[in-house]
């Protein structure tokens, strides 16, 4: 979204009071505030917009401080640009092995990382100073109002380029590559060199800020690289917004201005921002930026996805579609043993399971996608279990497909499409996976006009308290076979249902 | 011993919320500073203290799942991460303002000096750390394995979905693990707060550690956390021998980055999917 001229009053006003009527004190504090913007806009890009949460972003940070402060007696303001680099060079050289990883295993490396600068920060007492760490050097770097100055308009044309970018197209990338990474590669983006610059960027600037940070202060100790300094800077984007333009800034001003706020709290301000985090992560996920722009009014409501065909007219064709017998192995993994079951126009039946019991092979089967090793598949008499996919599709069974790697439009789009295609009975394959409750409901109220349209309907999902609303019947899969099927209040009281899933075997805890 | 405890906690809530509690850390120091409130206060004797600490953590545990974890189950693993963070820095801001700041000594389980067993000389209070621990391992094994209890919570763990559908009541399990979670640190506390001080800011080094054994010792498998923390107890205690504490640390995060950039899925790889 275009930065409305509301933020960009917000956006200014600091470093003009601070320039025109707040004592150096005063200046002082907004320059801090500038400085935790620049850090805190960085992290947007990792943890706002890749999604990952980086716990390195403190030690990154810090590692800009460290080489501001030596660098600044020979190379005197150009040390900021080497803290610039001494930031981005190391993230761009870990950044391949580490964007692998998966998120949880992604903190603990950039944990690691960080733990490892601090560590160094306060043995490596020859160039660090260790504990006392290191001092005397700021003469040489931009100081007071110069140094306000320049934090500003680093950080106004920070948040201005970040606004910018993130509007159009790049935004909706970052969405996608969020949300569906699958489905991103298939449109084409490249993953791998987006999230690299993402974090190379993110590291440069928590460097630059690092460098500020020292030129203000004038010492720097390894407390910088510590972790507290992280978690100020998570919690500070997440209170301000997490990918909202003005989110970080917003933090940083709350960070700074809190504790001034509050001081007959004294101590107790941390406390009230880690409290405040808390209550914005449960009932804000967007951010108090967010928030602010919603109490405005000023946000565009969400588009309405394109939506659910209001009306499901009727379709000729078969009457009842039956599986009978159907087994399939891949390798030596038997995936359907011996299952057999029917659904007749006006149904909907219910398929569930433990995770790999074989109810989305068993949906590939009768729609053509595998083909069964033994069995029949059936609409009525008319033998499916050999045709192609398309003719399968052709016969009268329409499918969709796990949507995980599906945005919620593009599941909606895809659910309208098979019942468009006018086929009389649907595979649905979890069609309410990680979507919100009003879709929910939305999505139940669609499976009843199916229903009542006198389609037959096949689903498999996790959601057991959906399907056993909706489903005239459940049927249960465990390693390959119908252990269960009938009303879904029985299926769901069967014993052999829970014992098949409760003696889960081989997986710890 | 007591890295075990914490990393047993630590990888019960981890499978019961499906995400790290970077509170974790918190409320091992928690442990160790309850253990040093009540003690003070009530004047008991050790042995009637260890269950009062453990049962304080573990309303503790039960709140964390009400506030930080149960209302972000439908929300990616990275809302709870930020919450249990948040709740972290709320603990140690707590205790930092309670305790002004001072590092203070838990009191000892056994009494303290040494006696020699078969020429070995022998702490008091190690000993007790091994031996309530294995117990408390035991116990936990015991659980887990051959109570019905234990078995719904593995249940919970490995697919909370279907839990649901054979009429589990997820959300008691997931309360009920992480209090199970938090009375295990805060015993872990109480034990470490004797031997090293109770310093409000040690949460996130605790958290570390749990959470290098458990990625050690393959993500979610609770004998491979117990393994992977009793070989970080060792490799520390061999390291910092030789070479000093500093190196020790550096050793096990260059360590687990080595591991993690040769085996990105983890050492072991993933017994069921993600589990974030």
């Amino acid at each position: 979204m275009r930065p409305s001229s509301f933020w960009l009053i917000v956006l200014v006003l600091p470093p003009v009071m601070a320039l025109t009527v707040l004592p150096p004190f005063g200046q002082r504090m907004v320059t801090l505030a500038g400085i935790y913007g620049l850090m805190g806009l960085g992290y947007q890009l990792v943890f706002g917009q890749l999604g990952a949460l980086n716990l390195a972003q403190g030690a990154l940070f810090g590692l800009g401080a460290y080489a501001a402060a030596l660098t600044a007696p020979v190379l005197g303001p150009f040390a900021l640009i080497a803290a610039i680099v001494a930031a981005a060079l190391p993230a761009a050289l870990v950044a391949g092995p580490l964007l692998r990883l998966q998120s949880h295993y992604f903190a603990l490396a950039t944990l690691a990382l960080a733990s490892l600068v601090n560590l160094a920060a306060v043995h490596a007492e020859s160039l660090t100073g260790g504990a006392n760490g290191l001092a005397g050097f700021a003469t040489a770097l931009p100081r007071g109002p110069v140094l306000l100055v320049m934090v500003w308009v680093c950080l106004i044309a920070g948040v201005l380029l970040y606004a910018w970018l993130f509007e159009g197209t790049l935004g909706k990338k970052a969405h996608l590559l969020r949300d569906a990474p699958l489905l991103a590669a298939a449109h084409g983006i490249d993953a791998a060199a987006w999230r690299f610059t993402a974090f190379v960027a993110g590291a440069a600037l928590a460097g630059l800020a690092g460098a500020c940070s020292a030129a203000l202060s004038g010492v720097v100790s390894p407390d910088v690289t510590g972790f507290s300094v992280m978690v100020l800077c998570l919690t500070l984007v997440v209170l301000g917004g997490a990918r909202h333009p003005m989110g970080a800034v917003l933090g940083a001003v709350l960070a700074v201005g809190l504790p001034e706020l509050l001081r007959e709290l004294q101590g107790a301000w941390l406390l009230a921002y880690a409290v405040a985090t808390l209550a914005v992560v449960l009932w804000a996920p967007e951010g108090l930026a967010g928030l602010i722009d919603r109490l405005r009014g000023a946000r565009r409501p969400p588009p309405v996805p394109p939506g659910l065909p209001d009306i499901v007219p009727p379709v000729p064709g078969a009457q009842r579609l039956t599986v009978d017998g159907v087994s399939k192995s891949f390798g030596g993994v038997q995936a359907l043993a011996d299952v057999s079951l029917l659904v007749d126009r006006g149904e909907i039946v219910g398929l569930i399971g433990p995770n790999g019991s074989g109810k989305t092979t068993l949906l590939n089967v009768i729609s053509g996608l595998d083909h069964a090793d033994e069995g029949a598949i059936a609409l009525d008499d008319h033998r499916v279990e050999g045709l192609p996919a398309h003719r399968v599709a052709r016969a009268g069974i329409g499918r969709t497909f796990q949507a995980l790697e599906l945005a919620g439009d593009t599941r909606s789009a895809d659910l309208a499409r098979a019942v468009a295609t006018g086929a009389a009975f649907l595979l649905l394959d979890e069609p309410a996976a990680g979507i919100g409750d009003g879709e929910r409901r939305a999505l139940e109220a669609f499976l009843a006009k199916v229903r009542d349209s006198g389609r037959g309907v096949l689903i498999v999902d996790h959601d057991i308290e959906l399907l056993s609303r909706v489903c005239d019947r459940l049927v249960c899969l465990d390693r390959g076979r119908a252990i269960a099927a009938g009303r879904p209040a029985e299926v769901r009281a069967d014993a052999r249902v829970r014992a098949s899933f409760l003696g889960l075997d081989g997986v710890a805890a | 011993m007591a890295y075990a405890l914490v990393a047993l906690g630590f990888v019960l809530a981890l499978n019961a919320a499906g995400a790290v509690n970077f509170a974790h850390g918190d409320l091992v120091v928690l442990g160790g500073a309850a253990a040093v409130f009540i003690g003070a206060w009530l004047g008991l004797p050790s042995i009637l203290l260890l269950p009062i600490v453990a049962l304080a953590i573990g309303i503790v545990g039960i709140v964390a799942a009400r506030v930080a974890i149960l209302p972000l189950a439908n929300r990616p693993p990275e809302a709870t991460f930020v919450a249990t963070i948040a709740l972290a820095a709320i603990i140690e801001q707590s205790l930092t303002i309670a305790m002004a700041g001072a590092p203070r000594t838990a009191p000892s389980l056994a009494g303290s000096g040494s006696f020699e067993i078969a020429g070995l000389v022998v702490g008091r209070q190690p000993l007790a750390i091994v031996v309530v621990g294995a117990l408390l391992v035991a116990a936990v094994w015991f659980l887990l394995e051959h109570t019905q209890i234990g078995r719904r919570m593995r249940a919970v763990a490995a697919d909370r979905h279907m839990a649901r559908a054979v009429g589990i009541p997820v959300a008691r399990y997931v309360v009920l693990s992480l209090a199970l979670s938090g009375a295990l640190a805060g015993i872990a506390g109480f034990l470490l707060g004797h031997q090293f001080l109770v310093a409000p800011t040690q949460g996130a080094g605790h958290m570390l550690k749990a959470y290098i054994a458990v990625a050690l010792g393959g993500w979610g498998s609770v004998p491979g956390a117990l393994l992977g923390a009793l070989g970080i107890g060792i490799f520390e205690t061999f390291v910092s021998a030789g070479f000093g504490d500093a190196w020790a640390s550096a050793a096990l995060y260059i360590a687990v980055l080595a591991v993690l950039a040769l085996r990105p899925q983890g050492l072991f790889g993933e017994p069921v999917g993600r589990r974030a």
